[in-house]
Parts: C-alpha cells; sequence; structure tokens
C-alpha cells in the first residue's frame, strides 16, 4: 500500500518534480492547521472569557462545550447567505474571500519545525508582513461595498490603523533582521539558538507586540468593529458564512502574528527535550492567551490616542531602538 | 427666605398673585399665578436667582389648562409653585426655552399630550409619540390632532439635509441601553450635533395613573424606574400618604431606608458594569452582577421579586422583615467593602480607562441651573445637592453620611462621585440597622379605598439617577385627577445635545454611558 | 445533526427593550451563565444572529424597527418573546390606551413564549429549553417533577 502510494508519488514528482507537491501538501496542511485553530480558537475564547468573568463558559455542547465550535461551524454553514439590498455587490462578494487569501498565504514561510516549513523563503519576513497588511484591503472593501454608515467608519479607522502600525511593526523587525543578518525566518530561529532576541531585544518585542495587537484589531486596539460604538464595524452588513470567514480571518491572523512573535523573539521551533513543532505551538498558544486576557480586561482606547501611541511612542522608541542595534554590532 | 422671595416678586413684577403654602400639606412653600405676558419676566426673575426648574406640567381642568412650574434651590429648600392659565380651545403659551433650556423639551411634550402651542419655540415636533396618534391623549376629552399641528409635528427629516453624514444610533443599538434613539450629524470621527428622539418605550404611565386607583397603581413606578425599583415605589408611597396624611410607624420608616440605599447600591452596580462595557471592557460588567445578585437574593427575600419590587404600602410595608435579612445585609456590607478593593484594581487604576473618562464630558457647574439636572450628574460638579440632606423622608435625618462631590464635572467625577455614594450607602445601611427599632411595620388603620382631600402635592426622593419628583392633583375620588412624574434621567439627558457637539463618537458613548440613563423612566 | 447544530449554537441579537432585558443580561451573567448552551454570543449586527429576544414592552413608535430588525436577521430564525408585555401588552393594557402593540405576534411570528413580569432568569433557560426541544425534537434535560 505504501509503496504503491511512494511509487505514483515518484511518477507524478516526474512529470511536476517534487518541489511541486511539497507546495501543494504543505498547502493542505496550511488549510488544515487554518481551520483547526479557528476552532480551537472560538472554543478557547469563550471558555477563557468565561473563567475570566468567573463563569464556566460553554459547557453542555461535548465534553467540556469542545462540540461548540463545530455546531457553530455547521450553523453558519446552513445560514441563509443575506445579499442586502444597497450593497456594491462586486465589493461585498470580494471581500470575504480578499480576506481569507492572504492569510494563507502568510503561512507559507512560517517555520513550524526545523523541517515543517512549506518554502523557505530568503525574503520571508517580507512576504509574511506585505501579505498580513493586504488584509487591510479586504477590510476596507468590506466597509465601502456593505453601503452601511456603520462599516465605512469601521472600515476606515482599521486603515488609518493599520497604517499608522505596520510602521513601528517593521522598526521593530528591522532590528532583529540586524542581529540575524537574514531575512529567512529560518535563519532568524536558528541565530536564536543560544538565547533568544527576547533576551537582547525587549524594546522592540514590546513594541512588536503592541503593534501586532492593534494589526489584529483586538481590544484595546478594536476600534474597527466596536461594539459599543459600531454595532459591528466593517462586517455590520455581512451574514452566514461570509461572516465567518472574517472571524476565521480574524482568528487566523492572531495565530499568524503570534507565530511571528515566536519566530522573531522567542527562539521559534528552539526548545529541549520536546519536539520542535511542539514548543512552536506552546509558545504560540500561550502568546494567543495573552492577546485573549487583553480582550476581556481591557477597555478600548480612543481613536486619537490610538494613533498618538503609534506615532508619537512606538515609532520613536523603535527608531531609538534600531539605532542602538545598529550602532552596537557596528562596534 | 420664602417671604423674602414673595415680596420680592410682588416688588418686581406687576400682575403676580402670590400665596404662601403650607410645606406640609402641599410640598411647595409659595404659589403665584403669572399672565402669558410675564411668564418670562417672572422665569427671568427665578434663573437670576439661581433657581433651576425642577419641573414642567399642564394639568386639564376641563374649560382652561393649566401650566404648573416648580423652581427650586439647589442651596436650600425653596419650592415656588408659578402656574399659567391658558384657555382650552385653542391653548396658547410663551415660550421660556431660551431661558430655561430644560423647558424645551418640557414644551414639546405638553405639546404633543395637550395640543398647548409654545410661541418662540424653535423646534415643536413629535418628541414621544408615533406619528399615527390622532387626538391629545393626555386631555380629559378627546381632542383631535388638527392638521397644521400634525404637520408640524412630523416634521422631523434629517436626511434631506445634504453634504451631511448622518448617523442613526439606535433604536436597536449595542450602547444605548435600550430604546434610545440619537440622530447624530457627523463629520468624519467627529460630531457635529446631536438629537435624542425619544418615546420608544412610552408606556403611558401618567394616563394609566388617571384610570387606576393610588393602590392599583402601585407595581408602575417600579416599571419607571426598574434598576431603582424601590426608590420610585418609595416617592409614590410617600407622596399619596403626605396627601391623605398617613403617618408611617418607625420601624417601617428604617427598612424603606435600609433597602432603598441597598436597591441604590445594585442600580449604581449595573451602572457599574455598563459603564466600562461602553468603553470597551466587557468584564466588570460580570463582576457587578455578581454582587448584585447578593443584593437581589436579600431583596427576594421580603420583597418576592428579583427586579420590579413593589414592596411598600401606603402606611408601611408589605411585610415585616426578620432576622435572616438583618444577618443576610450585614453580610452583604462586609463583603462589599472588600469588592470595591477589587473594583479599584480592575477599573479605577486602569490606564486606558482613566485616559478614556478623564476630561472627557465636562458638565459645566453654570449650566446646571439652565438644564435642571439633579443627582450624581450636578454632584459631579461641585454642587453638594441630595434631596436626602435637603429635603429629609424616612430616616435620612437620622443618619450620618456625606454627599460626595466632584470638581469639573466630566465622565470621571461622575464615576467617581457614584463609587464614593456606593460607600456611604453602606454606612447608611450599618447604622440603620444598628438602630433598627422593633414595632409594628404598618401603620394601622389605612383605609382600603383612599379618598385623599381636594388639592396638589409635590414630592420628591433621591433615586439613583437624581430627583424623583411626583405632582399629584387630588379631586377627593379614588384616582388622581393628574398624576405627573418629573424623572432625573430626563433632564439630564437633556445636557446631552450640547456635551456631544464636537467630540468623537467614541467619547459620546463614553458621556452617554455616564449619564447612567434608564430609557423607560424618561419616556414613562 | 444540522437541527442539533442548529440548536446548540443560537445566537442572540442584542436587543433589549424594557425592564426584561436586564433579567436577559444576568442570564448571561455569572450565576447563570447561558454559555453553558452556547447562547452568550449576543450579536449587536442582526445579520448574524439566529434569535431574538423580545424582552419587553413594543410600542407603537418601536413597532416598525422591531419588524425590520426582524427581517434583516438570516432564516432559519426564531422569537422569543419574553415577559408579559411582550405575549401581550402586560399590565399596560387598558381601556383608551394609545400606544402598546399588544402583543409582539401580532407583528411577528413567535415560537416560544416566556411568561412573567419579569420572568426569572431559569424562565428564559426553560424557554430556551423549549426552543431547542421545538428544533431538534428532543429535550436536553429532563422535566422536573411536578411536586404540586
Amino acid at each position: 500500500m505504501i509503496a504503491q502510494i511512494e511509487q505514483a508519488a515518484a511518477q507524478i514528482a516526474g512529470i511536476v518534480g517534487w518541489e511541486t507537491i511539497r507546495i501543494v501538501v504543505g498547502l493542505v496542511g496550511v488549510l488544515v492547521v487554518v481551520l483547526v485553530n479557528a476552532l480551537v480558537l472560538t472554543w478557547a475564547e469563550r471558555k477563557v472569557s468565561g473563567h475570566i468573568q468567573r463563569r464556566i463558559g460553554p459547557k453542555e455542547v461535548g465534553p467540556f462545550g469542545l462540540l461548540q465550535p463545530i455546531a457553530d461551524t455547521i450553523k453558519l454553514l446552513a445560514k441563509e447567505l443575506l445579499t442586502p439590498q444597497n450593497v456594491e455587490k462586486p465589493l461585498y462578494l470580494l471581500a470575504p474571500t480578499l480576506i481569507f487569501v492572504p492569510v494563507l498565504v502568510s503561512f507559507i514561510v512560517i517555520p513550524f519545525d526545523s523541517y515543517l516549513q512549506v518554502k523557505d523563503i530568503n525574503v520571508g519576513i517580507l512576504v509574511i508582513l506585505a501579505f498580513s497588511s493586504l488584509s487591510v484591503l479586504s477590510i476596507l472593501i468590506a466597509g465601502l461595498g456593505s453601503n452601511n454608515k456603520y462599516s465605512l467608519i469601521g472600515s476606515l479607522r482599521s486603515v488609518a490603523q493599520n497604517i499608522a502600525y505596520e510602521i513601528p511593526l517593521l522598526l521593530s523587525l528591522l532590528a532583529v533582521v540586524l542581529m540575524a543578518g537574514s531575512l529567512s525566518l529560518k535563519d532568524i530561529v536558528e541565530a536564536q539558538k543560544g538565547l533568544w532576541y527576547v533576551v537582547y531585544q525587549p524594546i522592540a518585542f514590546l513594541v512588536f507586540f503592541v503593534a501586532s495587537v492593534a494589526e489584529t484589531n483586538r481590544t484595546p486596539f478594536d476600534l474597527p468593529e466596536a461594539e459599543s460604538e459600531l454595532v459591528a464595524g466593517f462586517h455590520t452588513e455581512y451574514s452566514g458564512m461570509r461572516f465567518a470567514l472574517f472571524f476565521l480571518a480574524e482568528y487566523t491572523n492572531m495565530f499568524i502574528v503570534s507565530a511571528m512573535i515566536t519566530t522573531f523573539f522567542l527562539g521559534g521551533y528552539g526548545g529541549p527535550i520536546l519536539p520542535g513543532f511542539v514548543w512552536f505551538f506552546i509558545k504560540t498558544y500561550l502568546l494567543v492567551f495573552v492577546f485573549l486576557w487583553f480582550r476581556w480586561t481591557f477597555p478600548r482606547v480612543r481613536f486619537d490616542q490610538l494613533l498618538n501611541v503609534s506615532w508619537k511612542l512606538l515609532i520613536p522608541l523603535s527608531l531609538l531602538n534600531l539605532l542602538v542595534t545598529g550602532g552596537i554590532l557596528k562596534i | 427666605m420664602v417671604t423674602k422671595i414673595s415680596e420680592e416678586l410682588k416688588a418686581s413684577l406687576k400682575g403676580v398673585d402670590t400665596q404662601e403654602a403650607s410645606y406640609e400639606r402641599n410640598g411647595y412653600h409659595l404659589t403665584a399665578e403669572a399672565q402669558p405676558g410675564n411668564m418670562a419676566d417672572v422665569a427671568g426673575f427665578f434663573k437670576d436667582r439661581t433657581f433651576y426648574l425642577e419641573d414642567m406640567c399642564c394639568v386639564d381642568y376641563g374649560d382652561y389648562l393649566e401650566l404648573v412650574y416648580f423652581f427650586n434651590k439647589y442651596s436650600e429648600l425653596c419650592r415656588v409653585k408659578v402656574i399659567l392659565k391658558v384657555e382650552a380651545e385653542k391653548p396658547v403659551a410663551p415660550s421660556i426655552s431660551h431661558i430655561y433650556r430644560i423647558t424645551h423639551w418640557y414644551e414639546r411634550e405638553i405639546h404633543e399630550f395637550f395640543g398647548v402651542y409654545f410661541e418662540g419655540h424653535p423646534k415643536l415636533i413629535y418628541l414621544f409619540l408615533h406619528e399615527g396618534i390622532d387626538h391629545y391623549p393626555l386631555r380629559k376629552k378627546r381632542v383631535p390632532v388638527p392638521a397644521e399641528d400634525k404637520a408640524l409635528l412630523n416634521s422631523l427629516s434629517p436626511e434631506t439635509e445634504e453634504d451631511a453624514f448622518f448617523v442613526n444610533l439606535g433604536p436597536q443599538h449595542p450602547s444605548t441601553h435600550g430604546v434610545l434613539r440619537v440622530i447624530v450629524k457627523m463629520d468624519g470621527e467627529y460630531i457635529l450635533s446631536a438629537d435624542p428622539v425619544l418615546g420608544y418605550l412610552h408606556r403611558m404611565h401618567e394616563k394609566m395613573a388617571e384610570n387606576r386607583s393610588y393602590l392599583q397603581f402601585l407595581p408602575n413606578p417600579a416599571r419607571i424606574d426598574y434598576p431603582g425599583a424601590l426608590l420610585l415605589n418609595l416617592a409614590h408611597v410617600t407622596t399619596v400618604e403626605k396627601l391623605c396624611g398617613i403617618e408611617v410607624p418607625e420601624r417601617a420608616q428604617y427598612v424603606r431606608t435600609i433597602t432603598c440605599e441597598l436597591n441604590r447600591i445594585a442600580s449604581h452596580l449595573l451602572w457599574f458594569g455598563a459603564f466600562p462595557a461602553d468603553l470597551g471592557a466587557l468584564t466588570p460588567f460580570l463582576y457587578a452582577f455578581d454582587d448584585r445578585e447578593q443584593i437581589l437574593d436579600i431583596l427576594e427575600d421580603i420583597t418576592g421579586s428579583r427586579l420590579t419590587y413593589c414592596y411598600f404600602r401606603f402606611g408601611g410595608l408589605y411585610n415585616d422583615v426578620d432576622d435572616v435579612f438583618v444577618d443576610k445585609t450585614k453580610a452583604f456590607v462586609k463583603r462589599m467593602r472588600e469588592r470595591f478593593d477589587v473594583y479599584e484594581k480592575l477599573v479605577t487604576g486602569n490606564v486606558i480607562f482613566v485616559n478614556r473618562a478623564k476630561g472627557t464630558g465636562i458638565f459645566k457647574q453654570a449650566d446646571t441651573i439652565s438644564y435642571g439636572c439633579t443627582g450624581p450628574f450636578v454632584r459631579s460638579t461641585g454642587i453638594p445637592f441630595d434631596m436626602r440632606k435637603a429635603e429629609p423622608y424616612a430616616v435620612y435625618d437620622q443618619i450620618d453620611f456625606q454627599i460626595p462631590t466632584g470638581t469639573v464635572g466630566d465622565n470621571m467625577d461622575r464615576y467617581n462621585v457614584r463609587m464614593t455614594e456606593m460607600e456611604m450607602s453602606l454606612r447608611i445601611i450599618e447604622q440603620a440597622i444598628a438602630k433598627l427599632p422593633s414595632g409594628p411595620y404598618k401603620a394601622e388603620k389605612v383605609p382600603k379605598k383612599l379618598k385623599p382631600p381636594k388639592g396638589d402635592i409635590y414630592n420628591a426622593v433621591e433615586s439613583s439617577r437624581g430627583e424623583a419628583g411626583v405632582y399629584v392633583v387630588s379631586d377627593e375620588s379614588d384616582t388622581p385627577y393628574r398624576m405627573r412624574w418629573r424623572v432625573p434621567s430626563y433632564s439630564n439627558l437633556m445636557t446631552f445635545p450640547s456635551l456631544a457637539e464636537g467630540t468623537l463618537i467614541a467619547d459620546a458613548i463614553a458621556t452617554l454611558g455616564s449619564y447612567d440613563i434608564v430609557v423607560p423612566e424618561i419616556d414613562r | 445533526m444540522l437541527n442539533l447544530a442548529r440548536a446548540n449554537s443560537l445566537w442572540p441579537v442584542t436587543f433589549g427593550l424594557a425592564c426584561c432585558a436586564i433579567e436577559m443580561m444576568s442570564t448571561s451573567m455569572a450565576r447563570w451563565d447561558i454559555a453553558r448552551f452556547g447562547a452568550e454570543v449576543f450579536r449587536p449586527s442582526p445579520r448574524q444572529a439566529d434569535l431574538m429576544m423580545v424582552t419587553g414592552t413594543v410600542t407603537r413608535k418601536m413597532a416598525p424597527s422591531l419588524v425590520t430588525l426582524y427581517e434583516q436577521m438570516p432564516s432559519p430564525k426564531w422569537v422569543i418573546a419574553f415577559g408579559n408585555c411582550a405575549i401581550s401588552g402586560g399590565p399596560f393594557v387598558f381601556d383608551g390606551q394609545y400606544n402598546v402593540v399588544e402583543g409582539v405576534d401580532q407583528l411577528i411570528p413567535v415560537d416560544v413564549y416566556v411568561p412573567g413580569c419579569p420572568p426569572r432568569p431559569e424562565g428564559l433557560l426553560e424557554g430556551l429549553m423549549t426552543l431547542e426541544e421545538k428544533i431538534t425534537g428532543t429535550r436536553r434535560f429532563p422535566k422536573p417533577e411536578q411536586k404540586w
């Protein structure tokens, strides 16, 4: 049986090359990870929020409420797909798909383990940053296409916020790149074999962390979907599976930024005894937990405060950090 | 004070009849009758002497309508009733909305319920009622709404203005605490103007009162202000007691004080949860509800309901409290003291929260008179005005407590005032529990069918949002001829358009949250 | 299977009208925790909700908005009339009343009625159970024995 599969694989490889198979298998794997991750995170979010708020959260649906996200998914899949009358149809339909693609692509370069990486591109950082900032485009499209005032305000806020926080994000990463001397994610992880960069670069770590919370639109920076102000923000008009795609993208984004922090600052898959990918997931989910923790304890910042934090605090700080790092490395 | 005002009024304004009234009997000190020609001068006279407009209402006497204005002072109790008679056929009265801003809404209300046309009012359109209504509801005889009035009332059409970005907050919106609708004109993130539309929960309490006996109306106050049900229950009960001259035994008074303060804490806790939720933090909500449940347990034991209590009866209580109640209350006071530390850590000490609340939604002390605000809202500006001190009822005069005040009147001050008030309430409960006398809990010989003597009365209590007053006109029958509710949220909310103007929408939402509005109370 | 999933993930729309809304909130708080049944995801936008709880008096001014809101919800959708006011107008019905809709079922189809003024949170949970029973055909918990 196995021999047959190997034979078939070799045959196909002869036609399209091993690399292609590797990428196809990788993409399928990524898709599985994305979906499972979203399921786990919705469950975790509801459970964590429950325990933070002195209650137990989902409990009756399956053991520990574990079947809750599955029930939700099936329900959302079977829900009527409403297209409101006054929307810009092409834009409205495009947005949920568009938000999902860049998140998928970002996964390609993330090293889950020394061998578990779909493709190690030598400009990995650029790929991941470029694609993760694409999602703001689809939020803008969703807001414009919905023809709803709350959506519009929400999406405009989102754009302003993403632009403001993209810069400190990049600047803080530059310090890491300087230290590692490479743009490839794998090289960066390998460079942290001795000591994690969070020790060398605490300021960059903090800046990156704050900026990534803002990039994922999570509390305290969840202005684009500020519930008490804008109903549901940019996805107010979306229902059923289209809404679920936005949700999926949000959770996947959260996972990606946590994975990025793990890779850049916490030594990626490096760790004793346990296999690399276990370490990777432990670190990543710990960070995700911190995100959830934030969400359920902090109030929301105001729009001008949000931008002030970025332009007046994070950017100067990360620039200074970059300067110091560069200076020290040169000497 | 009263005679001085009376003399001054007579001297400065010719044609104003003044008459001293019995405070014990009527709840106000002085009556003055103004004429349409000099109503504006009378209002100006009171404004100059730092009186605030406590209430304005209208009574239909068949052949004429009587507009009733109550003026009072923050610094000392001096309630003056000014009446203005207008004919019933084509009622026209001068508007004083340029002097007292609050009458902007009161006059709109009277216009749609009685058909009184106010000359000089800038915007007489529907505030409460739906567009299909064809008569003036509170008139004694059925008076159809004439076509020109109908056109005037229905003239709200914000969408016709071009180049303006309008957002409708509500009636279904997560942060309006019910079904308030605010039409917001926006420029980007900034608010150019905000215009509340009320009446999505107008449940005709005042009309109902005219159809029911005093006893039958007992459950209604709880539905007017549901977080502070007992406090409004008390307002109704004390008013009728004063009107009929019923003596209340001391034990009942103490129990009333204790339960009212418990209810006040419950109400403040609800607000404490909802305010951070408006700022995006949901968790304090659940913590507050946790403590609120403890109070509800205590109150449920003695009253039988969780939310809409109807515990007080004319002349006393529905039933007596027992030792379990006393023990549970003591335990609660102890527990609540410790919980304040948790709140301090969770909310008050949170940098983001402080940054959001400080310096936003500032309400200046100078404007309080024009708007007639009461409650924590006015206390946050630095005026120590509290009905419990100004006009003590129950046993508040025998208990030592302070009135917390703020300094600048921003959202943070309102937050702090309410938090301190909760601590004060705990102090009141402790003292009252310690002093709780034994004896009857109910006055004897209170007739089943109350027929109060002819006359009117204004009586107010301090609800958790401010001054809740009842004005009752009795015609010797067992139903009130007219019952008017003066509710605090209404006059407080009136300030929202001016506070929201020019602020960010996020701040406006926070400010709206800091009001602690209860929509059924506003709409009645 | 599909019905089971639907019954276990009833997302209500954030829609509180009056006094009963407080009891609805209480139900989602620590003591009753409606989250146990997967129904704590209060969606502010009707487009993403499955369940509308009409908690309180519906006035004639509110009625058009309520119907719009109901129509904005994607099917399958359910309605719980929570409290006496939503069921029949409750205490606010009298001769000459001019502003209250006497029962929300005059406007939209109602699946479950929960009586009370206001109903206790247990009442809402029982209403939710009844609704789940209506969807799936089986009851989650056995009915308590009647003791009187």
